[in-house]
Order: C-alpha cells, then structure tokens, then sequence
C-alpha cells in the first residue's frame, strides 16, 4: 500500500472522543471513561468511536479536490485505536488502511469509490 | 434474546448538518479546510446515528439488546448520492435491516444488529448508511 505518502494523525485525543460521542448521540462509556473501558476488558485506555477512525481514513484520500465526488465507502473495523495513539493511513488505489503508527496489522480496511465532481 | 422478526418501526427524525460541526469533525481528524458549504463525507455517519429519534443505546436496549456488554462497530457501507451540505436540514429515515444472534469465537454468542438509515433533502436522497454493529451476549455461552 504504497502509491501514495503516508498520512499521518495523532495523538488521538480522549477529549475529542467526548465530542464525536457528542456527534453521534452515543453513550457508550468506553469512549468516555477508562474504566469503563478496562472493565469491557479492553485496556486502561478510553476507545476512540469508529467513525472517528473512518473519517481520518478518509482524509488519507481526500485532497480537497475530491471531497465532493467521493460516492461510495465501505468500510471493516478490525481493531481499537486508544487515547494517544499515533496513527497512520495508507492508500492503494481505491482502498486504504489504518494502522497504529508503529505496528503492522491493520486497524481499519475500506474501499472507496468516486464518481463525477459535482 | 431479540425478536427475530418484524421490529417496530423507527420513527422519522430531522438532523441538522451545522458548520460548527463541520468544523469541528475537520480539526479532530486532520481535515481540510472546508471548500464552499460541502461537509465532510463523515457526516453520512453522524447525521445517521446522531440523526436517530433516540441514542443508539436506547435503540439497541429496544430491540431487547445489551449496549451495556460493549458493542462493536463491525462494518459500514456508505453510499453518497451528492456531497452534503452545512446549514442544511436532513430527514433521517432509518430502519432495523436485520437482528440475529450467531456462535462468536470472541464471546460466545453475540447479536448482529444491521441498520440502514438515509438522509434525503427534500424527498431527494442524499445518503445512505448500512451498519453493522456486533453485541456480545454473553447470557448465552
């Protein structure tokens, strides 16, 4: 996955994660609360919600020439991105991925499909 | 354990696409600047599920679900059918696509919940989400 450069993002902000629940009008505690989040056995640290890992995904693609022609995203969320994470994306043609910065296994796959500008 | 049928019908809910919204999806993902009034495709998500008549956890914890043991977001497909605006009003149309419980090597059992919701302007359709979100049910191992 290497046709383009690597986008980069972080630290992810357990702040941030208030907000987009905010957004989403979710109130699931493992993004807001730490222990919350151990307790659901997944570490010490909050869990940033999945679309605000997809919309980073996604900006590894849009160069804001695009933004309005993007058509179609599916997308698989295959793991966890915490507080303070340092993310990376990278893109093959119309696919991308999302990793921690420093490991190898993706965290988020999707396709993305664009059609005319408006 | 969920009906495996006919589930109630989810209300029609109205959602705002705000540009202090925009702004604030773009600065905590590393976005853009905003070009013209176009959002940010994201928001085929928000307005989605912050669109709903209630919280997602209501919504689950109605259909007989247990938001409490830590849902996951499993899969989404989103379909664009022109870029959403800022300062624009959505109808948010969604529905319970399907609800089964299946073996799950992570918890036993778990409950697969698919949701389809659309955003249209104006009777004109404008998004469309299908999710797919995963509920451990570990009354069932």
């Amino acid at each position: 996955m290497t046709d383009a450069p690597t986008f980069r993002f972080g630290p992810v902000s357990g702040a941030d994660m208030a907000r987009w629940c905010a957004l989403l009008n979710d109130d699931n505690e493992i993004h807001l609360s730490r222990d919350a989040a151990e307790a659901a056995g997944l570490g010490p640290l909050r869990i940033n919600p999945g679309p605000a890992n997809l919309a980073v995904l996604m900006n590894a693609l849009l160069d804001g020439e695009n933004e309005g022609a993007l058509r179609e995203v599916e997308a698989r969320f295959l793991g966890n991105v915490r507080e303070g994470d340092h993310l990376c994306a990278r893109r093959d043609g119309g696919s991308a991925a999302l990793y921690r910065a420093d490991e190898e296994a993706p965290l988020l796959t999707a396709t993305f499909r664009f059609g005319d500008q408006e | 354990m969920p009906a495996p049928a006919a589930h109630p019908p989810i209300p029609q809910s109205r959602y705002r696409l705000t540009r202090q919204a925009d702004d604030a999806v773009r600065r905590m993902s590393g976005a853009l600047a905003r070009q013209g009034a176009g959002a940010h495709p994201i928001f085929a998500f928000l307005g989605a599920l912050g669109g709903l008549p209630q919280p997602i956890k209501e919504l689950s914890e109605s259909l007989g679900l247990d938001f409490a043991a830590g849902p996951v977001l499993a899969g989404c497909r989103i379909t664009l059918h022109a870029p959403l605006q800022i300062d624009r009003d959505y109808t948010v149309e969604a529905k319970v696509a399907g609800l089964e419980r299946r073996p799950s090597r992570a918890y036993g059992a778990a409950d697969h919940l698919h949701l389809a919701v659309a955003l249209t302007e104006g009777g004109t359709p404008a998004s469309e989400i299908a999710l797919h979100i995963v509920f451990p049910a570990p009354e069932a191992q």
